[in-house]
Parts: structure tokens; C-alpha cells; sequence
């Protein structure tokens, strides 16, 4: 879409263009304060942390963007992340890395087919039947680990733990993995026959599917998607926390579903763009990270995001009139 | 006639971001009146009335009730004067019973044991039976007003009005979804209000039914009255003309197609056996024509594979399967349902919703081939003079006339051979009804078939090389040019 810019006849960007773009200068804005208020925001450990928080909700936030563009919604994300997390160490303690990584992102897809079918074949109305799961599977997660955290006798693989906190030039790999998940569904979502088939099935379904769209597939593959990836977001708390733990990710699916609503995507279905949910992650992340520098207690950081979604919404509402 | 209007507009103007939707615009009715409001779509008709009604007030000039300058801030205070505005989209509570539907707003209470708040069902049920007796209605107060069909529900809606004491009473399109018995039940509802002094306006599209019902007939244009005429000059060419600024004569357009040979037969299951096979053949526009409910909306989903196993259907001379709008899509059959809103995805681009029901074809694997899409689209775009001419855009940006085009771009970019249309010129103004009539008659050009429903007798007849006629799910006639292609034998087959 970038060519487009260059076109001749090149239009001023419109006010809702710049509008829309809003997040990223809410974001910018934030970094300038927070730089201005703390010499330790801009600080290499500081930036370094701001990744590391925002990476695991990115992942999340990225399938929750697809499941929320196909007119859907996923409360079950957290609550699936901590039951592959889980299930990934206990494969991994008997099998080895690789199987215990493919079993815990295999289990999040699973979780999101199941979450699909509910939602399509039974009509249940995503709220609900995301609910329910959210419940369900933070109790299989209990049962399954006797409520104890994952990490054997002699602790995880040594490789498993190290993940998280090795670098490859200079960026850790728990960064660097965000940002090629990003990469790949940025492609899908925005370059492929796929991805105007989801926008199209979240904008209008009836019009998707006298178009010859198998929409029930399309909602279906976008929670089998939303799911995996978290999943995978299971996978790398474990490797930050060199445990499975049960309780790990509540009130993540909280997180990523404010990160997309900040970044302007519709809760209708059918609008929103990949980037500007990963800038409503990290303007989460930055509001608490820099309210920390400036010694704000944690209970009044919660009323402060609290305070940016209302705003926000609202400003979408105005948006959009 | 002396007395004050019931309701006037007085040299009223109002602009939107950047069109100037009304220009000065003065409008009266008097008590008793039934006064028509016509004109295209974006001639200003909806702005009038959202003056009337007090959903916005005028940039100039001022609005009367009964001879008072009336500053409505919103619709309550229109309403508390008297003037209620029923849309065309019936707002009504499904849930609620006709009595709570007709009197919401103004429940009457008692004191239960004395002291507590509740409804007064009996005071209730009795002010709602008054109400529908005087519409003549014979309506069960209590009855869910989710059972009930379109036309009933305008008609709680007008008792509603009724409840609010209405003076002037402003019908926006109120036949556009309506069978011909249910008009002419309310035309009958409109006239005894016309007896009791309430003043109707009455906007519609359908000019018979103006002349059939109007005292008075307000022409807008371009935001402003280009004329108001009385009962005895009312007349459609003279409407037409006046509402388009042009000379509608020559829209008699001449049938020289020939069709070729049958591209789509197909076994409908009720098919009068006196008829043949029905067959739809190259280069030919087939009329379908039904009332509302006929059926023909069934039929054409059917031949879509949009509402279940289409049935036996022969393309070609091959037998074809369609158990999905997919698969007719892969066999060049497309589809133009009635409502836009049902074709199109607003928030998606020109181009996106052009390649909608091409992206197996256009699309390798994943990728799609974004050369081929451009090339495409950008020569649809010309040829139909889609505006603006940016594909980039997002539809909901475009006007609905462009929309339209959006629509029939999409299936001749996928090559369709077959073209279904479901009532496609139901509640557009003339203008659209005569693009869209060409751009059906480009199809069938090329080469194509095109298989299109109308419930409106006149307009089949004029746009088809033959028709058939569709009653209760049932074919039951057919008509070629050159056999007895009447209107008279049409109404006579749609048993109307």
C-alpha cells in the first residue's frame, strides 16, 4: 500500500488519515514525557525491559487483531497461553525441546479450533463461548499441573530457559521473535487473497458469502490462528519464567483486546491494521513502564490505562462520525 | 382555506460539509392534505423532512406549526407539536406488545396497593383498542410485535403517531417494501386521517401511487422546489421530467438482441407443466416478474447456490451442482442481490470489493497477483465510470449509484456468463433505474444472460425480451415479444 503515496497526483493526507494515526503520535507523545520526566527512560536497561514486557502481549494482540478483524472476539487467550505454557514443559521434560514447543503451540491451535467451531457451527456468540473457555481451560491447566508450577526436578532444559535471556546482536530473542511473528502475519494480513477474505467476512458477512466465501472457515482458521499464536506467547512466559506456570497470562486477553481497541481497530469487525495494535500494546506498556520510573504506585497505573481506553474509544467514536 | 398551514418550511437552507443540501426552500401543508414530496436521491427529500421533524434545525430560513415559528431542538419537541416522521426503517420494540409498542412514551401507571408504580394494563389495553379503531385496524393489543409482518408494524407505527395526537404526519418511502394489497390498506388508513384533519406528507418513488394518492405534489431538485402542482396536473412524464431536469422520452431503448442459444435451463420445482423447460438464453435480459413474497427471490438465491441444493440446473448442456455461491461463481454465474448493503463490505477499497468474488482467479497460492488486479480494476473503473476514479478508496465513500456500478464491475471482471438480479431497481430514483437498465443491456451485449426480478409490471415489460411471470412459488406463465406481451396478460398471470 505504500506505493500508493507515490502516485502522481499525490492527495494531502486528510484529516482522518492523520486521525488515524493518532496511536502512534499518543505513543510518541508518552516516550517524549516520559523521557523529559526520568533520565532512566531512555536508559539501554530501560528500553531493554519495555521490550521484554510488550514482547509476550504482542504476540497475543496479534491474533486477537485477526479474530476481532473477522468480526469475532477471544477472551480465552490468556487462559490458553498459560495451558500451553504448561503443556509444553511437561512434553518438554519427557521428549525434549522441540516436541514440548510444537505441543504447546499444537495445543493453542487446538483451543482455537474449538473456540471456532463453537462460535460458527453453534452459533454461540463469541463473547460467551470465549468466556466459557477462558473458565474451562484455567481449570484443565490446574488439573493438569496439580496446581504447581511446571520445572521437574532439575529444572527445564538449560536451551529453554537460555532463550530468554540470550541475545543475537544485541537484541534479545524473546524481541526478536515478536517481530518476525509480526512480519508473517503483517504479509498475510495486509498482501494476501487471505487477508481481504477476513476483512471482508468481518465487514460484512452476508456480502462474503454471496461472494463465494466460505466464511464459517474464515472465522474458524482466524481463532485456529489467534489461538496458536498464543500459544506460542505460552511457550516464551514459560522460557522468561523457566516454568510452566498455571496462573501465568490472566488478564492478558484484558490487555490485548484494550492494545487492539487503542489501536483504533473496529469492534464490529472488518477494519483495523496489524501495526497500530502492536502501538496500542506498547502505549500500555510505556504508560505503566514510565509511571513506574516516576514511582506512581501500581493501583493508580490501572486507573491511568483505564483512563487512555475510555479515551481512546471515545475518540474513535468522534472518528468515525 | 385560510387557516395557517399545519406545517410549513419558509425559504429553509441547509448544507452539509461542503453540498448545499437545501437552497431556500419553502414547502406547505394544510390540514387535511395529503402533499406528496418527490425527487431523486439527493435532491434534498430526507433533509426536508429531518427539518420538519426537527432532527436538525435550518441554517436560513424557519420552520411553522400552525402558523408559529417552531425551533425544534430535537424530535421530542417536533413530536410534542404534533409532527411525527415515520422512516422507512420501522422502529419498533420486537419484544413489546402492540399496546406497549403504541403508546410507548406515554404507558399509563396506577399506584398497585396504593403505593406502588405499575402499569396500567386495562387503561392500556383499552387506549391502544381505541387507537387501532381508528385506523380501522384489527389488531390484538397484546399480540408480540415481533409476530407481526412490515406492513403491520407501520401501521402500530402510525397508531403510535395517533397516540402523540399527530397533526402532521410525514411518511418517508412508506410503500417501498409493501405488497399491493398492503397499499392499498394504507392508502386507505391515509385517507381516513385525511377525513379526521391530519395532514400527510406522503414521499415516495413510485409516481402512480402519487398521483393515485396526493392533493398536492412538491418537486424537488438539486435542493430546491422546482414546482408544486395540484391533483389535476399531476401526471408521470410531466413528474419525471421535472424531478430529472430531463426529457424522459426517449428512454424507450429498441430490442434488437437476438438471443442465442440456452445457456441455463433449469427445472424449477413448481414449474406449470403446460410450460416448457425454463431456459435462459445468451444475449437475453429474462424478466422475472412476482410481487413481493412471489418467490423470486427464493428462485434466484436457488440458481446461486445461495440458499441450499439449487436443484436440477443445466449449464451448457452439462448438469452442474451448486451447493454454494462458490460454485456458481467458478461456473460464471453472479449475483446482484436487492439490497446493496447485502453485495458490498463498506470499510474495504474499490478494488478490494471489485476482486471479492475473483480471488481464486486472480490470487496464485497466497499472493495476489497486484499488477493484474490493477490492470483490471483500473479498466472497469473507466468503462463504467465508477467516480472517483480511485481505487484505493473505501466504498462507503462512493455514492450508492457508484456503489451500484461497483457491483456489476465485480462480475464482469470475473467473466460471468449468467447475471441474476433480485429487484435491482427496488427504492432507487429514476435516474439510477435507467443506469442500471443500461448497464444490464451492456451486459447482455457482450454476449451474457441476464435473469432479472421486478415486481413492477411496466418496468419488466419495457427492459426484457421475455418474461415470466412467478405467483405464489410457482412459474406460471411466460411471455416472448412477438407472442402476447401485454401488460394486461402479465397482471392477469400475476393474478394482480
Amino acid at each position: 500500500m505504500k506505493a500508493q503515496a507515490a502516485r502522481p497526483g499525490l492527495r494531502a493526507p486528510s484529516l482522518n488519515w492523520l486521525l488515524g494515526q493518532m496511536p502512534l503520535v499518543a505513543l510518541v507523545v508518552l516516550c517524549a514525557v516520559a523521557a523529559l520526566l526520568s533520565g532512566r527512560f531512555l536508559s539501554g536497561a530501560n528500553i531493554n525491559n519495555i521490550l521484554m514486557q510488550g514482547a509476550v502481549v504482542t504476540v497475543i494482540a496479534i491474533g486477537m487483531t485477526y479474530v476481532i478483524i473477522a468480526g469475532g472476539f477471544d477472551l480465552s487467550v490468556g487462559s490458553t497461553a498459560a495451558l500451553a505454557g504448561c503443556i509444553a514443559c511437561l512434553v518438554m521434560l519427557e521428549a525434549g525441546i522441540v516436541l514440548g514447543v510444537a505441543a504447546g503451540i499444537a495445543v493453542g491451535a487446538a483451543v482455537g479450533l474449538v473456540n471456532g467451531l463453537i462460535v460458527t457451527r453453534l452459533d454461540v456468540n463469541p463473547f460467551i463461548a470465549t468466556l466459557a473457555t477462558m473458565v474451562l481451560l484455567r481449570g484443565v491447566t490446574m488439573l493438569v499441573t496439580d496446581g504447581q508450577p511446571v520445572s521437574g526436578e532439575e529444572g527445564l532444559p538449560k536451551a529453554f530457559n537460555d532463550f530468554a535471556i540470550e541475545r543475537l546482536f544485541g537484541v534479545p530473542y524473546l524481541v526478536l521473535l515478536p517481530i518476525l511473528v509480526f512480519a508473517v502475519f503483517h504479509w498475510l494480513l495486509h498482501h494476501t487473497a487471505y487477508g481481504i477474505r477476513l476483512f471482508a467476512t468481518g465487514g460484512n458477512r452476508d456480502a462474503a458469502f454471496l461472494a463465494g466465501i466460505a466464511v464459517n472457515r474464515i472465522k474458524i482458521s482466524a481463532y485456529v490462528l489467534c489461538g496458536a499464536l498464543a500459544g506460542i506467547a505460552g511457550v516464551m512466559l514459560a522460557s522468561r519464567l523457566q516454568s510452566g506456570q498455571p496462573t501465568a497470562g490472566i488478564l492478558y486477553e484484558l490487555t490485548a483486546i484494550a492494545a487492539v481497541v487503542l489501536g483504533g481497530a473496529s469492534l464490529y469487525g472488518g477494519e483495523g491494521k496489524l501495526y497500530k495494535s502492536v502501538i496500542g500494546v506498547f502505549i500500555i506498556v510505556v504508560l505503566s513502564n514510565a509511571l513506574n520510573l516516576a514511582n506512581v504506585h501500581s493501583y493508580w497505573q490501572q486507573v491511568a490505562i483505564g483512563i487512555v481506553l475510555v479515551a481512546a474509544a471515545a475518540a474513535d467514536r468522534l472518528r468515525r462520525r | 382555506m385560510t387557516a395557517a398551514p399545519v406545517i410549513a418550511a419558509d425559504g429553509v437552507a441547509k448544507r452539509f460539509a461542503g453540498t448545499q443540501a437545501l437552497d431556500g426552500v419553502s414547502f406547505a401543508m394544510t390540514a387535511g392534505e395529503v402533499h406528496a414530496l418527490i425527487g431523486e436521491n439527493g435532491a434534498g427529500k430526507s433533509t426536508l423532512i429531518k427539518l420538519l421533524g426537527g432532527v436538525y434545525g435550518p441554517d436560513a430560513g424557519e420552520i411553522r406549526v400552525a402558523g408559529r415559528n417552531a425551533r425544534f431542538h430535537d424530535p421530542a419537541e417536533a413530536l410534542a407539536a404534533g409532527v411525527v416522521v415515520i422512516p422507512q426503517e420501522i422502529r419498533v420494540v420486537p419484544a413489546l406488545s402492540v399496546a406497549e409498542n403504541v403508546l410507548l412514551g406515554q404507558i399509563p401507571t396506577r399506584r398497585a396497593l396504593g403505593v406502588l408504580p405499575a402499569v396500567d394494563r386495562r387503561a392500556m389495553r383499552a387506549r391502544a383498542l381505541t387507537l387501532l379503531a381508528r385506523l380501522n385496524l384489527d389488531l390484538d393489543p397484546d399480540t408480540r410485535v415481533e409476530t407481526l409482518g412490515h406492513a403491520e408494524r407501520q401501521l402500530v407505527m402510525i397508531a403510535r403517531a395517533l397516540a402523540h395526537a399527530a397533526k402532521a404526519l410525514i411518511l418517508d418511502e412508506p410503500t417501498a417494501s409493501l405488497e399491493a394489497r398492503e397499499v392499498a390498506r394504507l392508502f386507505e388508513v391515509v385517507r381516513g386521517l385525511k377525513a379526521e384533519g391530519v395532514g400527510i406528507v406522503f414521499v415516495s418513488h413510485r409516481l402512480d401511487e402519487v398521483i393515485a394518492i396526493a392533493d398536492r405534489c412538491t418537486v424537488l431538485r438539486d435542493g430546491r422546489v422546482v414546482a408544486v402542482l395540484d391533483r389535476a396536473a399531476l401526471e408521470v412524464e410531466r413528474l419525471i421530467q421535472l424531478m430529472t431536469g430531463r426529457d424522459l422520452a426517449e428512454r424507450r431503448h429498441p430490442h434488437d438482441r437476438v438471443p442465442g442459444s440456452a445457456l441455463l435451463e433449469f427445472a424449477h420445482p413448481a414449474t406449470d407443466p403446460a410450460l416448457e423447460r425454463p431456459a435462459l438464453r445468451e444475449r437475453e435480459v429474462l424478466g422475472l416478474a412476482g410481487l413481493l413474497g412471489s418467490g423470486t427471490t427464493d428462485l434466484l438465491r436457488r440458481l446461486f447456490g445461495a440458499s441450499g441444493p439449487g436443484g436440477d440446473i443445466v449449464l451448457r448442456g452439462g448438469h452442474i451442482a451448486l451447493a454454494s455461491p462458490k460454485d456458481a461463481i467458478e461456473c460464471g454465474i453472479g449475483f446482484v442481490p436487492g439490497e446493496r448493503a447485502e453485495a458490498l463490505v463498506p470499510a474495504l477499497t474499490v478494488r478490494e470489493n471489485i476482486v471479492l468474488p475473483n480471488l481464486d482467479r486472480l490470487a496464485g497460492r497466497w499472493r495476489l497477483d497486484a499488477r493484474r488486479v490493477d490492470g483490471l480494476v483500473k479498466k472497469l473503473m473507466d468503462e463504467l465510470d465508477i467516480r472517483p476514479r480511485d481505487p484505493g478508496r473505501p466504498l462507503r465513500e462512493l455514492s450508492g449509484g457508484n456503489q451500484q456500478k461497483v457491483v456489476f464491475a465485480r462480475w464482469i471482471a470475473g467473466e460471468a456468463a449468467v447475471l441474476l438480479l433480485d429487484e435491482p431497481t427496488h427504492g432507487v430514483d429514476i435516474g439510477a433505474k435507467a443506469h442500471i437498465h443500461r448497464l444490464m443491456r451492456e451486459f447482455a451485449a457482450r454476449g451474457g444472460a441476464v435473469l432479472v426480478s421486478s415486481a413492477e409490471v411496466e418496468e419488466i415489460m419495457a427492459i426484457s425480451d421475455s418474461v415470466m411471470a412467478m405467483r405464489q412459488g410457482r412459474l406460471v406463465a411466460r411471455m416472448e415479444r412477438g407472442g402476447d406481451y401485454s401488460e394486461g396478460a402479465l397482471r392477469k398471470a400475476l393474478g394482480g
